[in-house]
């Protein structure tokens, strides 16, 4: 056992002096990624390998699942399309910093990808992407939206709208729309992702002159509201503002409607989700939710991608899965525009970036890095999302 | 296959791991060290100097210092009112301390929520590993010290620790305070390493990883959390190269490995490491007359103990009682015991024998009545103390620390005698040296008195019955006691043995202890006893030389019943 221990403590020594001798560079086999052509005419030797790390086990595994069928199908159709293939190699990070690290450290060795995808959760991103911006290999965060994602750097992207760019049009709409002069919020605490919207929420009400009568938290992991609805209940407000995830969100609706609470629900991107009316079912109608995404748009590219997603996995996709999908798109969009696979050219193709027709609509990358598209307002009718106004 | 970062998190892992071995290594299973974790990161984070002004190693350095310091203190804070919890209480207790924690950073103003704190990047695999070798070099040269050893008999039997003289509400308290600082430091690296400090990282997930890579890695050796770092830190690395595809299939698979481990490994990874254990060479042969405890108060490298002139009164009960609801166990029980008088106690099953001895050694306190025991009152004095006072004994069954060796065992008899080594041992000291080996010498002594020294390394655990009887009574004598117990000591063994354990205890009184003989084989007691006392129901029924005592028609009556 002891020489055992004695070999793996050298192998360890010898892992530390390799990485420490190995130096960024370019990716892979450079000459084979610059192909010839441009746009849709692109034609690449070699297969442009890309990278995504998501939570496809542990707590954010959900959303990681839609996000790897939303990368999968945009794989396939982009490979059937021809010219430039795509070698996208999929890695779960177990919603666990160390895994995550560690797969962003694969992906940007010398033989790793051109470009990376993820990772899921915006606090795996602050502790991953940084790897990413140090060794130069450009990064497209497909769901992060905590500010200060893109401020990591200059090869730091995403396609997913920050809450500030949703929730504030979604306040003032139903603002507009119902007259609200107050509300109650709700909020699961212990998570970024909501307790960031909520932050967004608590200003945007400020804003728009609504008065906030009460503030309630919970846990993400929370089943039972009913005690903290009836409190929102006795509050008597216009509106009931909620930042949660889906989890939390369907049993929260049901419940609320079953007290009794008729006011409108006010959900963020966490909302938008086909299982809402799924499993809460007639207690999701009226339920308006602010997202990145317009799940009933009748843009074409949306409309295929819902009968195609529809085809392949028999299920509705979600907002994560729209965004993922987007995403490669985008990528091939950044390879094309330049033909060349190498992690800087897709960098300088991701910031160029402009009215690009995509599933989210018609998508901008700005001078932040930051994606800029239209947001929709929701609400659910008969089951279903749509428009409101 | 590994990146920097997985070997950077080996030794992490390995960090968090030892600050769970240093309470299991002690017999405690504690959940708080998340909490710990996350309080020395987040106050570390803080009060640290920004690294672009000071440089990143002075930084780091600045917040591992304040982060062993916060995370100590903290255990300590908890500590106090939750070490007399035990088992599964002290889990849960911690557990709700690390929830509360995290509850609180979520909530407080300056931490940042659930989004966290934002902290630069300093730790690189070698300053992770060189923290990890400080770490482990504590717990390797703190193992085999005075300190270690009683951690390891708190962890076999609190009980009999106790009655060896082990503070071991102290000792409980010093393993929780180091636990505390180590998860400090794994708190304050993690934080620099994963450039984030959210309280996401620090809940019952991380507390389980821990001591899930503590278990794995075996908590009965120092090197253990290191290969349980290893081993669960380099699963997932393995199977991404082997290309098992991500997804549910590998933690499923890395469940399976952990299983395996412990159902076939149930010392964890690590437990197949022999201890090392070192007999010292006694020379002059195996007759053991000269080398008594005697001989070992002369001793230069022990402490010596002042006994008592032969004929003095070493304990004295008056009126001692003792109730169990309705049930007089023992009533109004007056005696002396004096030093170098053998005094048998004999009784039928059921008459206060082993509750009287409790009361006299200060392990049950009387409900009436005092017991003034070579100038403590036992009873209102902690077991320790009492034991400090020279009181040493045996137990009806056997209480020895079963997973150390016999030598071990006896070792830790000696507590009382030998002197601290812990701080001297970490700075390679020779005087260390020299003490450790006094302590082993006097040890083995103890063995070659009660004819064990060829058992010295083999377990406790696994010896036979009379050996084990005999392990006890030279575990005792280790103590350099004053007044002896000795609970049924012959219980289970055959006629020769019997006859050479009478042997033996006589020469002890010989050599002027006290020795207080509980025994159910009348005919030892008579064969050598000074002085024999007999409870029935709980009162005393006779007393006095054995002979006398022997034809008293009371205590003919209690041994074999009355006819009328």
């Amino acid at each position: 056992m002891s020489h055992r221990a004695r070999a793996f403590l050298a192998a360890t020594a010898v892992t530390v002096t390799l990485a420490a001798c190995t130096s960024g560079g370019g990716g892979g086999d450079d000459a084979s990624l610059v192909g010839e052509g441009t746009g849709a005419d692109c034609t690449i030797g070699s297969p442009v390998p890309v990278g995504a790390a998501l939570s496809l086990t542990g707590a954010a595994a959900s959303y990681g699942e839609s996000q790897q069928m939303g990368l999968e199908l945009a794989a396939e159709q982009l490979n059937a399309d021809g010219g430039v293939e795509y070698e996208l190699t999929i890695e779960d990070d177990q919603t666990d910093p160390r895994q995550g690290i560690a797969v962003f450290e694969q992906f940007t060795a010398d033989d790793g990808v051109s470009v990376i995808i993820g990772p899921t959760l915006s606090n795996g991103g602050f502790q991953a992407q940084p790897i990413a911006q140090e060794e130069g290999v450009p990064v497209l965060a497909i769901s992060n939206t905590a500010d200060g994602i893109t401020e990591q750097g200059d090869y730091i992207f995403r396609d997913s709208l920050t809450e500030a760019q949703v929730i504030p049009q979604t306040i003032a709409k139903a603002k507009e729309v119902y007259g609200a002069e107050s509300a109650v919020v709700m909020y699961s605490n212990d998570d970024a992702f909501t307790e960031a919207g909520y932050e967004v929420f608590a200003e945007s009400l400020d804003a728009e002159g609504i008065e906030v009568a009460e503030t309630l938290e919970f846990s993400t992991s929370d089943t039972d509201f009913r005690a903290l609805l009836t409190e929102a209940r006795s509050a008597d407000a216009d509106l009931l503002v909620v930042s949660a995830l889906i989890e939390a969100a369907i049993p929260l609706v049901t419940q609320a409607r079953e007290l009794g609470i008729d006011v409108p629900i006010v959900g963020g991107n966490g909302f938008n989700n086909p299982q809402l009316m799924a499993d809460a079912g007639d207690a999701a109608e009226g339920v308006v939710v602010g997202a990145a995404w317009n799940s009933a748009s009748d843009n074409p590219e949306n409309t295929a991608f819902l009968a195609d997603f529809e085809e392949k996995y028999g299920t509705p996709p979600d907002q994560f899965a729209a965004q993922a999908y987007t995403g490669l798109m985008l990528i091939d969009t950044a390879v094309r525009s330049t033909c060349s696979g190498e992690r800087d050219a897709i960098k300088e193709g991701l910031g160029t970036i402009d009215g690009v027709p995509t599933v989210l609509g018609e998508l901008t990358i700005n001078d932040a890095r930051d994606a800029e598209h239209e947001a929709v307002v929701q609400i659910v009718e008969d089951g279903a999302f749509a428009v409101l106004d | 296959m590994f990146t920097e970062s997985t070997v950077t998190f080996i030794a992490l892992g390995a960090i968090f791991a030892f600050s769970f071995y240093a309470v299991l290594n002690a017999g405690q299973l504690s959940l708080g060290q998340a909490g710990f974790a996350s309080v020395a990161a987040y106050t570390s984070v803080l009060v640290a100097p920004d690294p672009d002004v000071v440089g990143d190693v002075p930084a780091l350095l600045i917040a591992l210092v304040v982060g062993a310091a916060v995370g100590t203190a903290a255990a300590v804070v908890l500590g106090l009112p939750t070490m007399h919890l035990r088992g599964v209480f002290l889990a849960i207790a911690t557990l709700g301390f690390a929830e509360a924690v995290r509850i609180f950073l979520l909530n407080a103003e300056w931490t940042g929520g659930a989004q966290g704190m934002s902290v630069p990047k300093i730790v690189t695999p070698a300053i992770a590993w060189m923290v990890l070798a400080l770490v482990a070099y504590w717990f390797w040269r703190s193992g085999p010290t005075r300190y270690g050893r009683a951690l390891e008999a708190i962890r076999e039997d609190e009980l009999a620790a106790g009655a060896m003289g082990i503070d071991v509400g102290r000792h409980r308290l010093g393993a929780f305070a180091t636990a505390g600082a180590v998860a400090g430091l794994y708190g304050v690296l993690w934080a620099y390493t994963v450039r984030l400090v959210a309280p996401a990282d620090f809940g019952f997930t991380a507390a389980i990883d821990g001591l899930v890579t503590a278990m794995v890695g075996g908590t009965t050796m120092f090197i253990g959390p290191v290969v349980g770092s290893a081993f669960l830190t380099v699963i997932p690395e393995i199977q991404r190269a082997l290309g098992v595809e991500a997804g549910w299939i590998r933690p499923f698979v890395a469940g399976l490995l952990l299983l395996v481990v412990i159902l076939f490994l149930p010392g964890g990874l690590a437990g197949r490491i022999p201890r090392r254990i070192r007999v010292p060479n006694l020379g002059g042969g195996s007759g053991g007359s000269d080398a008594g405890s005697d001989a070992d108060g002369g001793s230069t490298d022990l402490r010596t103990r002042e006994h008592a002139p032969r004929g003095d009164v070493v304990a004295r009960l008056s009126g001692l009682s003792k109730d169990y609801g309705g049930v007089h166990a023992v009533r109004d029980v007056d005696l002396e015991i004096h030093s170098g008088e053998l005094l048998g106690l004999i009784g039928p099953n059921g008459a206060g024998k082993t509750t009287l001895v409790n009361m006299i050694s200060g392990l049950v306190a009387p409900s009436s009545g005092e017991a003034s025991v070579l100038g403590v009152t036992a009873g209102r004095t902690p077991v320790h103390r009492v034991a400090a006072a020279g009181v040493s004994r045996t137990f009806q069954h056997s209480k020895l620390f079963d997973r150390l060796s016999a030598l071990e065992n006896v070792l830790v008899g000696g507590h009382l005698v030998t002197r601290p080594t812990l701080l001297r041992r970490l700075a390679w000291l020779p005087s260390a040296r020299r003490d450790e080996q006094a302590a082993l010498t006097h040890a083995a002594r103890c063995l070659r008195r009660v004819g064990m020294l060829d058992a010295a390394t083999a377990r406790a655990g696994a010896l036979s019955y009379g050996d084990q009887r005999r392990l006890e009574i030279a575990r005792a004598l280790a103590a350099d006691p004053s007044l002896l117990i000795l609970d049924e000591p012959a219980a289970g063994m055959n006629t020769v043995e019997a006859g050479e354990l009478a042997h033996l205890i006589r020469s002890l009184a010989d050599d002027g202890l006290a020795v207080l003989l509980i025994e159910h084989n009348v005919g030892l007691v008579r064969q050598i006893c000074d002085r024999v006392v007999v409870l029935n129901f709980g009162e005393v029924i006779a007393a006095g030389v054995p002979a006398e005592v022997a034809a008293d028609p009371r205590v003919v009556e209690a041994y074999l019943g009355t006819e009328a």
